[in-house]
């Protein structure tokens, strides 16, 4: 074809730049963009609708190892962002159809264990928990050999330690631990290091260090009495209960202090060690509990009283042991500037108790003899995006570098691990990186809820009876049936624009959305003349378009430039019809004029 | 904007392309009933060049619309009258002089004694495809309904009517360019209307709603024709036949030239 190079004009590239830089077709679902790890929820979710279980897995691993795991205890924050739960309260159960579509469907023979050829180089990973296990897996996958300490015997981290075996069971992680084993990553567990290999000694035999020993040194607020002989963090207490289900000290009245899900584990696991009495305080009040609103109902379920609203004061104590506690009404939590400044009201009460755990906060120990310095609120520093320390080739994952959940640790350990092969293979740390895809992100996705849409609400999955739970360390939540799972996945409403691909057939010719069809236009000041003209014209893409994008004034607009970079004519070779019946449209012989009315007027006038 | 009959001016009317390839009766009908309403009267049969600027050639499009100024110059109209949705809109972006829709003007001027109420014993119940170039232009939407209610059909709006309408798949001269997706998209208009008899007020989409599946008449065909039943079938996919096409085309130049002699 003679068709010469198609200089388009400025409208048209302006217009085609507007579009791909505002159209929101590849924009990820919100529940995507909230998960850390990018995990396609919104893909799995509806394969587990169609009963595709064994693509929904895959889906699932191809971001996360560990997905029994993390559809027990993952925080979910993708349920926060979903538009059910926006637009009705109702988010789908995202994290209880994870755990029901790997129980059912996830097999060894899908784990990938491709490893890239041995690079020679040797990583050292400070830490067992989800950090270090995730960029141990990715550091080993690019052909390093990787080697994971840990002090304690057990691997997990705080999965293991700090999250209860009643949510958790503890061949949950074995299980999906032994993927690790599989890729040929080494463990060395008891080790601890600090105490038993210096850390020094690590940076001399290896090529690289991962700091992610986590967060396990409990916070302890200054009251009075808190030193007394039953007073205990939660790190400490859920760690001894999870290792020995037990405490050593008799446990009957426990006040577990703090409002998030730790204080909720805490609460929960006194029953499960014998307590007879347990209670909660905390500066929130109910309605603004941090922990999960499943976590709280759960507690209550089990018969935990709570006081939210109420702070400890303090700790009544008698022959150095506790004996009770005092606790006063919150009056407000921060004062005028925001600082945390609590004030209370007149109004007290002591409760007798002889267990007191606080559940307030963990800070993060440091293992490096001072090499790596921590900020005040006891976090290493690190560059934010590369978790690079002040010594090359030592990066922090995890809680240690201020993750706060499950799933933003694997972030983390995922970023170390980008950031360390690049260093190990001399790649600058921030050359062409897309940061924004290590991490949670915003997405641009913004439309109007489908017409059709109704308020289905959430199943909630099948839990064991509150008093028969409370008394074992067995499973509580059963998780859902078949029919149940397929029957809450279906109320996905499939985020996405797309609006103008439903009204428009001949777009879905070219691509997906018009973000992609124009990209090279926008981008190189190319498109194929097919493309511009197979448009109708109709406008119905923009009318339904929720930023009325001016897809026809490209396609339409655009073939002017196509003539003129053709000598004047269309460069569809059918428009030679068009040439034909225009010509004959304006021919002698086809057309008229003619007067009619009173034809005398015609002359008059 | 409300349409005002000024009898002193002169108007001036012109079918358009498809309409005199489809029904050159439909045509000539509608300018003998124009002609004994407007004193002052002139009718051309031309086209707008409306397909010339679709494929872009656009200065081609102004030399030869400019032909079409000339002709309504030379016949000292002013105001034209159009039946073509896509005249309307060239008509409105190129020509200096005031253009309506035929739609807006019948609710004006009336229809003819002996057709109203005609088809009141009719079964049909017709939907109606609105033309997308149109879309926003209620007047003209709201002069089709009139009509259809004057001459006694029934008719239910479908979801995609007036603004939300959908192409027929006639439009941007994607027919002849990528035959394929037009066929696809006549299909999917089809399944979009609410009933299988649809009235269009253009021929090209009545000819496209007909390769969708559907029965389709033009407005005229109801206002000139015999009274539609729901045993009746459509008059047949005339544009399909480019000879057939034609030969109208010239049928109603003629018939034109006898109509105002």
């Amino acid at each position: 074809m003679g068709l010469n190079r198609v200089i388009f004009s400025d409208s048209v590239l302006n217009d085609a730049k507007k579009i791909v830089s505002e159209c929101m077709g590849l924009e990820d679902a919100y529940c995507k963009s909230r998960c850390p790890m990018g995990t396609d929820v919104k893909k799995y979710i509806n394969l587990i609708a169609q009963k595709r279980y064994d693509e929904a897995i895959k889906v699932i691993r191809e971001k996360l190892f560990l997905p029994q795991t993390l559809g027990r205890i993952c925080a979910h924050p993708c349920e926060k962002e979903c538009r059910r739960g926006k637009e009705f309260n109702q988010p789908l159960a995202i994290a209880a159809l994870k755990r029901f579509v790997a129980e059912k469907a996830d097999k060894e023979e899908f784990w990938d264990l491709k490893v890239d050829s041995d690079t020679g180089k040797k990583v050292a990973i400070i830490g067992a928990g989800p950090a270090g296990a995730q960029a141990a897996i990715d550091l080993r996958k690019r052909g390093h050999s990787v080697t994971i300490f840990d002090k304690l015997n057990v691997v997990g981290g705080m999965m293991r330690v700090g999250i209860p075996e009643y949510r958790l069971p503890r061949h949950i992680i074995d299980y999906e631990y032994s993927y690790l084993y599989k890729l040929g990553i080494e463990f060395k567990l008891g080790v601890e290091i600090g105490k038993d290999i210096k850390f020094k000694d690590l940076l001399e035999n290896y090529d690289a260090v991962l700091i992610a020993h986590g967060a396990h040194k409990g916070n302890i607020i200054p009251i009075p009495g808190n030193t007394a002989e039953g007073v205990y963090t939660a790190v400490d207490y859920l760690k001894e209960i999870s290792l020995t289900r037990k405490i050593s000290k008799p446990v009957k009245k426990v006040m577990v202090i703090g409002g998030g899900d730790v204080a909720m584990d805490c609460a929960r696991s006194s029953w499960r060690i014998g307590a007879e009495e347990v209670y909660q305080c905390s500066l929130e009040g109910f309605d603004s509990l941090p922990a999960s609103k499943e976590e709280v109902k759960e507690a209550i379920e089990e018969g935990v009283i709570f006081n939210a609203g109420w702070g400890p004061v303090e700790i009544l104590e008698e022959n150095g042991k506790v004996v009770g506690i005092k606790i006063k009404k919150v009056k407000s939590i921060f004062d005028e500037k925001g600082q945390f400044n609590p004030q209370y009201e007149e109004e007290t009460k002591v409760i007798q108790v002889d267990t007191i755990v606080m559940a307030t906060g963990q800070l993060v120990e440091d293992i490096t003899d001072g090499l790596i310095p921590q900020t005040s609120g006891g976090r290493y520093v690190v560059d934010k995006n590369t978790l690079a320390t002040n010594i090359d080739k030592v990066f922090v994952a995890g809680d240690a570098a201020g993750s706060r959940i499950v799933v933003e640790a694997m972030a983390l350990g995922r970023k170390a691990a980008i950031s360390i092969d690049r260093f190990l293979n001399n790649k600058s740390l921030t050359e062409d990186r897309d940061f924004e895809k290590e991490w949670f992100h915003e997405t641009k996705l913004d439309i109007p809820l489908p017409e059709d849409v109704e308020d289905i609400p959430r199943l909630s999955p099948n839990m064991r009876p509150a008093e028969e739970r409370k008394r074992d360390f067995n499973e509580v939540d059963l998780g859902f049936t078949e029919e149940q799972a397929v029957k809450e996945a279906s109320r996905c409403l499939k985020c996405e624009c797309k609006l103008c691909m439903k009204e428009c057939i001949m777009m879905n010719e070219f691509g997906s959305c018009p973000k992609e069809i124009l990209e090279p236009l926008a981008k190189h000041g190319t498109m194929e003349p097919i493309i511009a003209y197979s448009c109708n014209g109709c406008d119905n893409c923009t009318i339904v378009c929720p930023k009325q994008l001016p897809m026809k004034n490209v396609f339409i607009s655009s073939r002017k430039d196509f003539v003129k970079a053709n000598n004047g004519e269309s460069p569809i070779k059918g428009h030679a019809a068009i040439k034909m019946h225009q010509l004959l449209g304006f021919s002698k012989l086809f057309t008229i004029k003619v007067r009619g009315g009173k034809k005398n007027d015609y002359k008059d006038r | 904007m409300t349409i005002k009959i000024d009898k002193n001016k002169c108007y001036g009317f012109m079918a358009g392309c498809s309409l005199p390839s489809y029904s050159p009766y439909g045509v000539i009908k509608t300018i003998e009933y124009l002609n004994s309403i407007f004193p002052n009267f002139a009718v051309i049969q031309k086209c707008c060049g409306k397909p010339t600027k679709a494929i872009g050639q656009y200065e081609l499009f102004k030399e030869r619309f400019q032909s079409l100024q000339k002709d309504i110059d030379d016949l000292k109209i002013d105001e034209m009258i159009v039946a073509c949705q896509s005249c309307k809109v060239t008509f409105d972006e190129a020509s200096p002089t005031p253009t309506h829709s035929l739609w807006e003007i019948f609710p004006i001027i009336g229809l003819p004694q002996e057709v109203r109420g005609k088809a009141k014993n009719s079964d049909v119940v017709f939907t109606i495809h609105d033309s997308c170039s149109t879309r926003y232009m209620k007047e003209l939407q709201d002069g089709i309904r009139w009509i259809l209610e004057e001459l006694g059909y029934k008719y239910i709006e479908s979801k995609y009517s007036r603004e939300k309408t959908r192409c027929c798949g006639f439009g941007g001269m994607v027919v002849p360019a990528n035959p394929e997706v037009a066929k696809k998209v006549m299909k999917r208009r089809v399944e979009t209307l609410d009933s299988e008899y649809v009235v269009t007020y253009c021929a090209a989409c009545r000819s496209s709603i007909l390769q969708g599946g559907a029965k389709a008449w033009h407005i005229l065909d109801l206002i000139w024709g015999p009274v539609v039943y729901s045993n009746n079938l459509p008059p047949s996919d005339v544009l399909a036949s480019p000879i057939k096409a034609w030969i109208n085309r010239y049928k109603a130049k003629m018939g034109i030239k006898n109509a105002l002699k």
